[in-house]
């Protein structure tokens, strides 16, 4: 069944393909038009360069008129990204406009990792060490560099072990 | 030498007067920024284009295809605003002609 919503996505398919950004990728699953996989590259000149950081975007059938719900899968370190991989960026919430489309939004979301936000921390730790201690900062978004590159199993099994040795150091809190 | 015409065929294209000029600027032709669709096309939720999927304008100067723009400021989200410059909607009083395309 071909719905608005699907229509459109198949267009932003075609633009994404034709005419592809610089630094993104991004495809639908071969079975679900309405989930796709993507890649942002991290920026040259930025502690992110190099990095392959998968995220997963999740579209239900108001799209465009709402926007899809943005996860990135890779562990990231950014004052803008919560623990789960969920962003906090503008234009996926309260700035959304039917204009954007997945290109729009994969480019949006690069240059985030440019230029963070630390006035609305997701991540208070990140914003902190972006404000006051650059080296420790770009150390820490260095490491998530690397783990970008491992497979999804490896980097499951990572964040498995960090999330055990996190609980077991710390109360965890809600946030 | 006499030439007999026994049939001829008239072919007529149409496309909106939306006032640019023909050659735009990005040469993918004109398009809804809502669904992407081409103004002559229909919006999504239309079979057939011409006058029973119109254009609509706002003061602001930005068209959209009538339907996709009432159904994003239908939306509480869309805060009434154009999607382009996010100033608030005002339909503009033009109409389209449609006995006179360009």
């Amino acid at each position: 069944m071909s719905t608005n919503c699907r229509r459109r996505l198949i267009r932003d398919f075609k633009r994404l393909s034709t005419d592809p950004p610089g630094g993104i990728s991004g495809s639908p699953c071969p079975d679900n038009i309405m989930l796709w996989n993507a890649v942002i590259f991290g920026p040259a000149d930025t502690p992110f360069e190099d990095g392959t950081f998968k995220l997963l975007l999740t579209f239900d059938e108001s799209y465009p008129n709402k926007p899809p719900t943005v996860k990135f899968l890779s562990r990231m370190f950014h004052p803008n990204v919560y623990a789960n991989g969920e962003l906090c960026l503008d234009i996926l919430q309260n700035r959304w406009s039917p204009t954007y489309d997945v290109a729009a939004i994969l480019t949006s979301i690069q240059s985030l990792l440019h230029d963070p936000n630390p006035n609305s921390p997701a991540n208070a730790e990140a914003a902190q060490l972006y404000r006051e201690n650059m080296k420790e900062y770009v150390r820490r978004v260095r490491a998530t560099v690397e783990e970008s590159w491992l497979d999804p199993d490896e980097h499951e099994a990572m964040r498995q072990e960090d999330e055990a040795a996190a609980a077991s150091s710390s109360d965890p809190s809600s946030s | 030498m006499k030439v007999h015409i026994k049939h001829w065929h008239a072919i007529a294209q149409w496309r909106w007067d939306i006032g640019k000029n023909d050659d735009d600027d990005d040469g993918e032709g004109d398009v809804c920024g809502i669904c992407r669709v081409p103004f002559e096309g229909c919006c999504p939720s239309c079979k057939m284009p011409g006058d029973d999927c119109p254009l609509i304008w706002g003061e602001c100067t930005h068209v959209f295809h009538m339907h996709c723009l009432l159904q994003w400021i239908g939306t509480a989200a869309s805060k009434q605003q154009c999607p382009m410059d996010r100033r608030p909607w005002v339909t503009a009083e033009r109409k389209v002609d449609a006995g006179n395309p360009r």
